[in-house]
């Protein structure tokens, strides 16, 4: 079963991408990071097949742990969360450094699984 | 279910791969040439103007176009000229991605169709903004997807009362804001009553039950669901050529004294008539 690290500063989306991602039988939620200096750490420790990551959080945003964690791997599987997806350079901006893809908010469950899927 | 734009449409759908949806943009971002390229590329003015241009514009708030003609650089005529040559020779991002390969010329039509479906929910519907207030077509994008969203994901059901201007915006439950920045200052209020928290909760956390959540989680679902309504109102805004820059949400008036809009600033309310509840849309303005 491939393993998902979850890294958003937000308590309530956290919960609700664990219960799409686990519910679905197919991958296993190994942690939840708050920030993007946690999600380096964990990362190295929790070695996560995925990592579906927030953009927008404190301490280190979503853009700047998802260039360090290229340029430590760059076959790095990273998935961009974001509210913003529909901005046309934010998304364009997170392929670029190395993202997978982007999930946009609000989530549909086959639409977040379907990506995590497709890596 | 969230304003997104076709490229991003098909990637997500595993139609198109990441990688030649970036090629695709880079041929776009080659061929599609700004006002001052495409201007200069004909001959029609020269570099020293275009820095002249770029120059005026820091601080003076005007496209290159309506620069160009206020410094006398350009006529209106070459103006005009200009934008037909742009709108003409454009390259829409599924030209580009039948270009690179990415997808056929037969394919491209259907999956259009189905983006335009898919998309329609996000179609912005009329709402009157008091004259006067700056920035109007955002307001009007703001205040339709919140009450969009609303429907969507909260499921409630409501009626949208008129917009107005207000001095004050009153006491509720929970009120969570969010900074705009941009194509206009502004400030973004969600003002919500217990029940209606209690539904965004359910919404957002998928539960059918919260009443034993913690009220930092309750707050947070709060301020989650501004950040969504939030973000796609900021993608809706692109689309119209608005750049909007969304700031993280916070839980304000935690005292419950209400919010003063202060001088120089227009706040504007959007009701939200829901039988025994308190929930309404409010935007500050900054002068």
């Amino acid at each position: 079963m491939k393993k998902v690290l979850i890294v958003d500063d937000s308590i309530a989306v956290s919960r609700q991408l664990e219960k799409i991602i686990a519910g679905s039988g197919e991958f296993e939620v190994v942690g939840h990071a708050k920030n993007g200096a946690e999600a380096i750490r964990m990362h190295q420790t929790l070695h996560p097949d995925i990592t579906c990551m927030d953009m927008n959080m404190p301490v280190m945003d979503g853009i700047t742990a998802l260039r360090t964690l290229v340029a430590m791997n760059r076959d790095v599987k990273v998935v961009m969360v974001t509210s913003l997806g529909g901005v046309g350079d934010k998304f364009t901006e997170a392929l670029k450094l190395g993202a997978k893809n982007v999930i946009s908010k609000p989530f549909e469950d086959d639409k977040v699984l379907a990506i995590l899927r497709g890596l | 279910m969230a304003v997104k734009f076709f490229g991003q449409f098909l990637v997500e759908r595993n139609i198109v791969s990441r990688e030649l949806l970036l090629k695709a943009i880079e041929l776009q971002d080659s061929v599609n040439l700004k006002f001052g390229e495409m201007a200069l590329s004909i001959g029609m003015i020269s570099t020293k103007q275009v820095e002249r241009v770029h120059e005026a514009q820091k601080t003076d708030d005007l496209r290159f176009g309506d620069m160009a003609v206020k410094l006398g650089i350009m006529t209106d005529e070459q103006m005009k000229e200009v934008l037909t040559r742009q709108k003409n020779s454009h390259l829409y991002i599924g030209e580009a991605l039948v270009k690179v390969g990415a997808l056929s010329a037969d394919e491209l039509p259907r999956y259009l169709d189905e983006f335009k479906a898919d998309q329609a929910p996000y179609m912005v519907d009329h709402v009157a903004i008091p004259a006067g207030v700056p920035h109007p077509e955002l307001w009007e994008i703001t205040a339709d997807l919140t009450f969009k969203m609303f429907t969507r994901i909260v499921q409630l059901t409501f009626r949208p009362g008129q917009c107005r201007i207000i001095n004050r915006i009153e006491p509720n439950n929970t009120i969570v804001s969010m900074r705009m920045s941009g194509a206009a200052d502004a400030e973004y209020f969600i003002s919500v009553s217990g029940g209606v928290r209690e539904m965004i909760a359910k919404a957002i956390l998928k539960e059918e039950d919260v009443s034993g959540e913690q009220e930092v989680v309750l707050d947070d679902t709060v301020m989650e669901f501004a950040n969504v309504v939030l973000g796609n109102i900021a993608a809706k805004a692109a689309q119209i050529g608005k750049d909007v820059e969304i700031h993280p949400p916070e839980v304000v008036d935690t005292d419950g004294v209400g919010i003063d809009v202060p001088a120089g600033g227009t706040g504007l309310v959007f009701p939200i008539h829901v039988m025994d509840e308190l929930v309404a849309l409010c935007v500050i303005v900054e002068k």
